[in-house]
């Protein structure tokens, strides 16, 4: 397996759920589809589009997320918004997040 | 919105269930036709916003894979199991039969040891492609088609393999049965009056001992014997269960134990059939042995048979 392909599987893993965690945190004010994509890779999460959109939908099957479609404007688009159990998610995983900071970071310092 | 993207979203959709179709349409589009936008803001003409926004969103079929939530393996975790496990049983049975089969006829055959060698391995090796082939396509069919899969992977005990067919009586087993049961006992039946030896009187000589059916014992005998075969019948029509294995498994243990009893005491030769047919004085003591091994062969056969279904219960 050449050197960088090692390295993006470890990526992969190793950022897995962070997107979840950063699209939860964002939607705690509503918004559409392309507009996350764009935020997400402001705030330097790399995302692919063909992962964002089936993402979004699998977490509002799971009460993560609700949606609604805004018609006020001329292109109807799907406002998505994080629920009160996505918001509390989002707070668990966050905390956990920061442990694991810490964890590291005491890692790092001890060797 | 051109063809190109109308191209895009129908071969998308036409990879998700229907009742999803309507609304991931629209986000899609929404999607696309943000995307578009963007680069036509950024200066890009429109064909080329448009095929750069596709490009982006990738292959449909990892999208729509995305939006139904199916795996994009071919043998994924829930299946792999079944998977190995077949694959398994298959490879450990048949390729050594195979090559046992065909290592014997060529071996028949008398060719040379080292084409015997050759063709036997290559049955084998061709056997084993082919099993983990066609078994992998199955699975590989199953796993992409939700309609053939269990809706609940969940385990239980419910679904562990139906026990095989070999616990089974076999058909040819009971046929079998059934032909020696009643050639037996028409034989036994006519022994008193059909006889091949006849006493002073012209009457004919019993082969069995007269005290079998003196004693009523003879009748006791065919009754257990029949019981066995209705016992045989059962177990090859209905399903396994405890109280119907323990009842056939004593009707067996009577039934054999009933003839050892019978032959162990000396009162299943007649020792009068003996002397008129002038056999060696012996012959009805070895009649005697022969039917107490056959009947104990019996019993261990019932017994470990009994044992061997019981586990796969």
């Amino acid at each position: 397996m050449p050197e960088d392909e090692l390295l993006s599987t470890h990526l992969q893993e190793l950022r897995r759920g962070t997107v979840v965690l950063a699209c939860l945190l964002i939607l705690e004010r509503p918004n559409y589809g392309y507009a996350l994509l764009d935020l997400l890779e402001r705030h330097g999460f790399a995302v692919d589009a063909n992962t964002l959109y089936p993402l979004l939908r699998r977490l509002e099957k799971q009460g993560l997320l609700t949606s609604d479609w805004n018609t006020d404007e001329a292109r109807p688009r799907k406002f998505y918004r994080s629920t009160e159990r996505g918001t509390a998610l989002a707070g668990a995983l966050g905390r956990d997040w920061d442990q694991l900071d810490t964890a590291l970071r005491t890692l790092k310092g001890e060797s | 919105m051109t063809s190109l993207s109308d191209r895009y979203v129908d071969t998308t959709l036409r990879r998700l269930p229907p009742r999803q179709r309507t609304d991931i349409e629209r986000e899609l589009r929404a999607a696309i036709a943000d995307a578009v936008d963007d680069r036509l803001a950024a200066g890009a003409d429109a064909d080329e916003a448009e095929v750069a926004a596709l490009t982006e969103l990738g292959d449909p079929a990892r999208l729509a894979a995305g939006y139904a939530d199916r795996p994009l393996h071919l043998i994924g975790p829930g299946l792999y199991l079944d998977y190995t496990r077949l694959l398994t049983t298959l490879l450990a049975t048949v390729v050594p039969a195979v090559a046992g089969v065909v290592g014997f006829t060529h071996g028949v055959q008398e060719l040379p040891v080292l084409t015997v060698i050759g063709d036997t391995l290559s049955a084998a090796f061709t056997t084993a492609v082919q099993i983990a082939f066609w078994t992998t396509v199955v699975f590989a069919m199953i796993e992409r088609t939700p309609a053939l899969r269990l809706p609940d992977r969940a385990w239980t005990p419910d679904s562990l393999p139906a026990p095989p067919p070999s616990r089974r009586a076999r058909w040819g087993e009971l046929v079998a049965e059934s032909v020696a049961l009643v050639l037996v006992s028409t034989f036994v039946l006519l022994a008193p009056v059909v006889s091949p030896e006849t006493d002073a009187n012209g009457e004919p000589i019993n082969i069995f001992d007269p005290w079998l059916w003196d004693t009523g014992f003879v009748y006791v005998f065919l009754t257990l014997a029949a019981a066995t075969l209705a016992f045989s019948f059962v177990r090859y029509y209905v399903r396994w269960t405890l109280p119907l294995a323990i009842a056939g498994a004593l009707v067996n243990v009577a039934a054999a134990v009933t003839l050892i009893w019978a032959a162990a005491t000396d009162h299943m030769i007649n020792p009068a059939f003996v002397a008129a047919a002038g056999w060696p004085a012996e012959a009805a003591n070895w009649i005697n042995v022969g039917l107490i091994v056959i009947a104990i062969g019996t019993l261990l056969h019932t017994v470990t048979e009994s044992f061997r279904q019981a586990r796969l219960h």
